[in-house]
């Protein structure tokens, strides 16, 4: 039983790993732009659902508008700064949101204090759901609805609408794209703010289960790194099984050696990198 | 008088000019700590085009190993600090080995990677490392008849190996193998298909790097008395990066002039205002965008208006090609 409570565990924290990693993979997939700010979006949509929670705002409030306000912020930067050095080597972009990233976690700090909190789950998911044996906090298998119901209309976004078409030929090539008279300077920018969104609900919907902290972010990164290193960049499916497989490796190893839970995963890529270095996918 | 002399030349006035200006002992031997850690930095990415986020890796377990070896074994300093030498090289074996198996982004996350898998080993196993309160009270011995107590004492003592790893760090890069690195920089494609073992030569420069950080993080804990959990966190990675962006990566001594910029402006601000970081992120996307040859470049052509005098301004002179780029 308490493997099936940890399995079920893995699966949700699998799921928001892998609205972090797909946000992260489909702005590398169109945009071709290294994202290391891609944490401190994560560490924002958390904080914004604290602060609104410790305003006495609804909780569901909060949770529609903190992603939505990073969604915002990440489109105010792609357009100010960042669209401007697309065309420039990777390693640009790597400093340039390494610094933004680090301007984003000490405004955290100064305006939220060092410390980190806690945010309560809403009431009408406070309790526990009880099956026969299995007895399971309320909140986290919301979490794990939403973020399902969330994966197939991402999903649907990408392959069955518009949008979803150009943001596909775009990853192939961009040029052909804005030939054949689509406004690929707003896609881009859409495109960004969708990735840095899905970031700030994964940050959102994380807090209550996991507090928040200054450094969740650099730590959300890693892990999203993680994920995009064995699933492969630009790839949705490889997102969402590496996702799903490091957040139950993750759980599980916490009943089997709770110090070592996070220290599993970056041994797992290291593993997977050593006999399959293009990652599970293949692809390059 | 050539490049590399003149470097040399100027890193050993730092280092001889430091005790002149600065009120503590401690915070200069920092400086040239640091100085020696971005300059390893330096190697990866000015010379061979590899932005790594590890270099904590290799400062930490040069921390630990100084300490473990110090307060476990009777063994002599000079040899706890070749050990975490060895330490340093060793994981950057490790962690070069297995980064470069992906190139760019990939490789950058990597290490990144590899650098939290680190801070997580040594958080995981406390009984070795401290855990969070790090490995206190490491003693400070005396290295032969010289005793290192007093800080400036100690200060000489790291004076010297800076200079001398300075001097060792210019002539790997001046050697083949460093000119190789630089044909591998440039154009990795070709240098393999000229016939030069890539992989190697990546793998070695990671190494020496590593070594050189190792020994850095040693110095680093000896001073301070302490191992701390931070020294191998990703923090420590980013600031030893973010030092060598900086000072720019065209050369080596330049990895000197943005660590003396780092410590020194960060032992300044911090008492002020603790939040400073928020500064120095914007300083990151500042020199990234506008100033790619760092505080190297900003004096370069501060001796170039200086020498042209009432001339008009001169471009600066195209770098040589033995000369690292811009970042």
């Amino acid at each position: 039983m308490i493997y099936l409570f940890q399995l079920v565990n893995g699966i949700g924290l699998g799921m928001l790993y892998f609205l972090l990693a797909v946000g992260l993979s489909i702005i590398f997939g169109l945009l071709h732009f290294v994202n290391f700010a891609h944490g401190a979006f994560y560490l924002l949509g958390a904080y914004l659902v604290y602060d609104m929670t410790e305003r006495g705002v609804n909780f569901w409030a909060g949770l529609l508008l903190a992603p939505i306000i990073v969604a915002g912020l990440a489109a105010l930067t792609e357009t100010v700064l960042l669209r401007r050095i697309y065309h420039l080597p990777h390693t640009f972009h790597i400093l340039v949101t390494v610094g933004l990233a680090l301007v984003v976690q000490e405004l955290v700090i100064i305006l939220w204090g060092p410390v980190g909190g806690n945010v309560s789950p809403p009431d009408a998911l406070g309790g526990v759901f009880i099956l026969g044996d299995f007895i399971y906090p309320q909140y986290r298998l919301f979490v794990i609805g939403l973020t399902l119901v969330l994966a197939i209309g991402l999903w649907w976004l990408l392959e069955g609408t518009r949008l979803g078409a150009v943001v596909r030929a775009g990853s192939e090539s961009t040029d052909m794209v804005s030939l054949l008279g689509i406004d690929i300077v707003r896609v881009n920018t859409a495109v960004f703010a969708l990735g840095a969104g899905l970031a700030g609900l994964a940050g959102a919907l994380a807090a209550p289960i996991r507090g928040v902290e200054p450094f969740m972010g650099i730590e959300a990164l890693g892990i999203a790194f993680v994920v995009v290193v064995i699933g492969g960049m630009g790839s949705y499916t490889g997102a969402l099984i590496a996702g799903l497989l490091v957040g139950i490796v993750q759980s599980v190893m916490a009943t089997l050696w709770p110090e070592g839970a996070r220290l599993m995963i970056y041994l797992g890529m290291g593993l997977v990198i050593l006999t399959m270095p293009r990652g599970l996918l293949g692809r390059a | 008088m050539n490049r590399a002399s003149l470097h040399f030349l100027l890193a050993a006035l730092v280092a001889a000019a430091l005790p002149l200006f600065m009120r503590s002992g401690t915070l200069a031997s920092e400086v040239l700590i640091f100085a020696m850690a971005a300059a390893a930095c330096n190697l990866l990415l000015g010379y061979t085009g590899l932005l790594s986020f590890g270099q904590g890796i290799f400062f930490g377990l040069g921390s630990y190993a100084v300490g473990l070896t110090l307060l476990h074994t009777s063994l002599p300093l000079s040899l706890a600090l070749a050990l975490s030498t060895l330490a340093g090289a060793v994981a950057a074996t490790g962690v070069g080995w297995l980064s470069i198996r992906r190139q760019g982004v990939y490789f950058v996350m990597l290490t990144l990677a590899f650098s939290q898998f680190f801070y997580f080993l040594a958080y995981t196993f406390k009984d070795v490392t401290g855990g969070d309160n790090g490995l206190l009270n490491i003693p400070r011995p005396a290295i032969g008849p010289f005793t290192l107590g007093n800080s400036w004492s100690y200060y000489t003592f790291v004076a010297v190996l800076f200079l001398f790893v300075f001097a060792a760090l210019q002539r790997v890069a001046s050697s083949t193998f460093g000119r190789t690195l630089l044909a591998v920089r440039d154009n990795e494609e070709r240098a393999r298909a000229i016939g030069f073992p890539v992989r190697l030569f990546k793998i070695t420069a990671f190494a020496v790097s590593g070594a050189v950080t190792g020994l850095a993080g040693a110095l680093h804990a000896l001073l301070i008395g302490v191992a701390p959990l931070s020294s191998i966190e990703y923090h420590m990675s980013e600031s030893i990066l973010i030092m060598t962006i900086i000072g720019g990566t065209g050369n080596l001594f330049a990895s000197v002039l943005g660590a003396g910029f780092y410590v020194i402006v960060s032992d300044l601000l911090s008492s002020i205002w603790p939040r400073w970081l928020l500064l120095l992120g914007g300083l990151l996307v500042v020199v990234a965008l506008f100033m790619q040859k760092g505080l190297w470049g900003l004096l370069e052509r501060l001796v170039e208006a200086l020498r042209s005098g009432r001339k008009s301004p001169v471009e600066a002179p195209v770098r040589p090609e033995s000369e690292g780029r811009g970042i």
